[in-house]
């Protein structure tokens, strides 16, 4: 149930710190075929053209509907602010530049049908069939994270789907309607669904 | 000599506080000493939070937690809303022996892990009590079910264990409040499995989270929240806060102190007894003493272990208490794994409301009347449950856009969870030390746990694994994933050990009344007692040895023999 890693603090430290480098310097060699120390070391923080870039595809994971949308709850900001966190494991710089270099640099002009085939093609050989990649692609983790975003938004979480932090009951067996919204609060769910 | 206490009981965990209850209900004055802060029943300040209250959703602060909660944060129950209810590691270190692993999980509080325990009940059987003496691993019990059975009655009727009635040998009924029921899916694989096993009995985890309240201890019934490590303040589970702690303080006879940690214990080789505790004030470092008449180790099996080696004197060089050289060795946690997953197809149409704080238990079935099991010969068992996938499933789909938001709206397939507990070896080599030259924030040595998983359990894993595998696919699941693999030594959150109970004051630390062999009023009480480990939770076992020794050592008081 728990990742297998070091137990003694210092060397966990280390070796997640390792293995994050030695993830991303691969991941970043293999996707961009160009030497992957030349983009770790990137210390200026978010671009605005990456933020923007990003805003863009927060909107086209999830759009606004009947209910707001990834881009109306400040879901961009937060992925900025959990890759500046390590939240998944890496480094936000790296991520961001690697949108922006397979998104291509010309992805803000494109007619939206262009850019839902783009990001459609990074989408389907980052999500395979069969079992997760050996070295996945950083768009898994920039998805999860838009999702993360989104469903724990206020708007996600209690007007796209149900919130309620007190059920006061348990029905183990109700009948289930299509378009029965899921419930957020579903702990259980979130940890293992 | 005056004594200030008669007693002190040293934590204030699950143990701690049934040891300050029964001391104190008992007419004794004591002494509750915790090493980490003050936190009263319902200040819990994340208990009501949203994930959009909180900075990262709780997930939490990655950058902190890889810096200072390098493994706490691998417990799944810590998260940004459970962060404060854990220690930081960065401040309180540890070390483990070359090329071992283990993963120590641990909550310096008021309460202790009482406040983020898995709640799980479960009584021990004769097959327990009688695994060491069966295959000549580890030392005999020095007691029996027998022995333990009314003092776990009068636990789980404080506690408030709900829980189903099954007529089991291998783990007893006892007094339960009503069951949380099995939803629609653990209910149909409960009936699957029986009709092709009926020896497999997949039944509702035991759990200290209650049906109906008690309104004069001040507990409501549980809420269907399942955040219980945030603290709850309807007081619905088991804490010292919501339970023990009240009930002691009642009494008038209760003195808590906090953010104290006990050095050593001190010991009179004269009259062959312990005088009381000196400790250090965690955040002053100034240090202090306090004497009583007898001492109550509940610090937690491994700290436990490390009072009394740190408590070595010119009388007992090796460790209080430790003239049977015994003490540190066969520590135990369960090896435990993720040993089946499985999609359970047929129930789309049915879905449930709440959020049940338990899953389910299938008890041992092998190695009971007849050695059965392939390469060991204790038990295993398995805790999961049913649930239906949330939105988080769209993190491993592909898919974006109005289509997948829509997906993602709606609750997704049914899964199944089987994880296995393998029963430990208690075995010698698997011991605590400690490591003098290095020191913690307090100057106190630093425990070093040398702890590896041996051939049985790797042996229990493996035919915990396929018969998951076999259950959930005769059951109507398609399978996904499991594995053979334990994790590290501690993910069970299961340690205990090292100050084993046993007939024999040259081989054990402790005797049937958890009493020190060689220090008539110095008893241990927490997960450090045990001989064996079983393959079910042991918490509610601790306490019902707690009672029984603080009912034991106030007779023993008044008797004149301590």
């Amino acid at each position: 149930m728990i990742a297998k890693a070091p137990s003694d603090p210092t060397e966990l430290r280390d070796h997640l710190a390792r293995r994050d480098v030695l993830r991303g310097a691969a991941l970043l060699t293999l996707v961009l075929g160009v030497p992957a120390h030349a983009l770790v070391a990137n210390p200026t923080g978010v671009s605005g053209h990456q933020m923007a870039l990003l805003r863009q595809v927060c909107k086209l994971v999830i759009p606004r509907t009947d209910t707001p949308g990834a881009g109306d709850v400040g879901v961009s900001e937060f992925v900025v602010l959990a890759l500046d966190h390590g939240l998944l494991g890496d480094g936000q710089a790296d991520h961001l530049v690697w949108l922006e270099h397979v998104l291509g640099a010309n992805f803000a002009t494109i007619g939206a049908a262009q850019q839902v085939d783009r990001l459609g093609a990074i989408d389907r050989a980052a999500f395979p069939a069969g079992p997760p990649p050996a070295t996945p692609s950083p768009w898994r983790r920039i998805k999860g994270l838009i999702l993360t975003g989104y469903y724990t938004s206020e708007a996600g979480a209690s007007r796209e789907l149900q919130y309620e932090l007190v059920p006061g009951r348990f029905d183990p067996d109700l009948p289930l309607h299509p378009g029965d919204r899921a419930w957020s609060s579903d702990w259980t769910a979130v940890d293992f669904g | 000599m005056a004594h200030e206490f008669d007693a002190i009981v040293v934590g204030s965990g699950i143990t701690g506080g049934w040891a300050a209850k029964e001391l104190t209900e008992a007419g004794l004055k004591v002494l509750m000493i915790e090493r980490g802060r003050d936190i009263q029943h319902g200040d819990y300040p994340r208990e009501t939070k949203a994930p959009w209250d909180l900075p990262f959703r709780g997930e939490g602060d990655q950058t902190l937690y890889t810096s200072d909660y390098a493994v706490q944060r691998l417990n799944r129950h810590f998260t940004e809303f459970t962060q404060d209810h854990f220690v930081n590691d960065r401040e309180n270190p540890y070390v483990t022996a070359d090329d071992t692993r283990f993963t120590w999980f641990r909550s310096y509080q008021l309460g202790g892990r009482s406040l983020t325990w898995g709640r799980q009940c479960y009584r021990w059987s004769d097959y327990d009590f009688g695994a060491n003496a069966r295959d000549g691993r580890g030392t005999d019990w020095p007691i029996r079910y027998a022995d333990l059975a009314p003092w776990y009655d009068k636990v789980e009727s404080f506690v408030g264990v709900s829980g189903a009635h099954e007529g089991l040998a291998q783990l007893p009924d006892g007094k339960f409040q009503p069951a949380m029921a099995l939803n629609v899916v653990e209910l149909a694989m409960r009936e699957r499995i029986r009709a092709k096993w009926p020896e497999r009995v997949l039944t509702i985890g035991r759990t200290a989270n209650m049906t109906e309240a008690k309104p004069d201890e001040g507990r409501a019934n549980c809420q269907y929240r399942s955040i219980c490590a945030r603290g709850c303040s309807y007081g619905a589970y088991f804490s010292t806060q919501s339970s023990t702690l009240p009930a002691a303080t009642k009494t008038g006879r209760l003195t808590v102190m906090t953010d104290k940690v006990v050095e050593a214990i001190d010991y009179d080789p004269a009259t062959r007894r312990v005088t009381g505790v000196r400790f250090i004030d965690t955040k002053t470092k100034a240090r202090g003493m306090a004497t009583a008449r007898l001492v109550f180790l509940n610090a937690g099996a491994f700290n436990s272990v490390h009072v009394l080696l740190n408590s070595a004197n010119a009388a007992m060089p090796h460790g209080l208490g430790n003239s049977s050289g015994v003490l540190g060795t066969h520590i135990m946690d369960h090896a435990n794994t993720l040993s089946g997953l499985a999609e359970v197809p047929g129930f789309e149409a049915h879905t449930t409301f709440g959020n049940r704080p338990t899953g389910i238990v299938i008890p041992r079935f092998r190695n009971m009347d007849r050695l059965d099991g392939r390469g060991h010969t204790r038990g295993f068992s398995y805790q999961g449950g049913a649930l239906q996938s949330g939105w988080t499933r769209g993190k491993r789909e592909a898919g974006f856009g109005t289509d997948f938001k829509h997906d993602l709206r709606e609750a997704g397939a049914w899964r199944m969870v089987l994880v296995g507990f393998v029963e430990c070896m208690p075995r010698a080599t698997n011991r605590l030390t400690l490591d003098r030259t290095r020191t913690d924030a307090n100057g106190l040595p630093l425990l070093k746990v040398d702890f590896a998983f041996g051939a049985e359990e790797h042996a229990g894993m493996v035919e915990a694994h396929e018969t998951a595998k076999e259950m959930l696919e005769a059951a109507g699941g398609r399978f996904l994933f499991g594995s053979t693999e334990p994790g590290a030594g501690g993910t069970a959150i299961h340690e205990m050990g090292g100050a084993r109970m046993g007939h024999d004051p040259a081989t054990s630390v402790l005797n049937k009344w958890s009493q020190a062999h060689d220090v008539a009023n110095l008893f241990v009480t927490d997960g450090a007692q045990m001989s064996s480990s079983a393959c079910q939770n042991p918490s509610l076992t601790y306490m019902a040895l707690t009672a029984r020794a603080a009912h034991a050592a106030v007779g023993m008081l008044r008797e004149g023999l301590i």
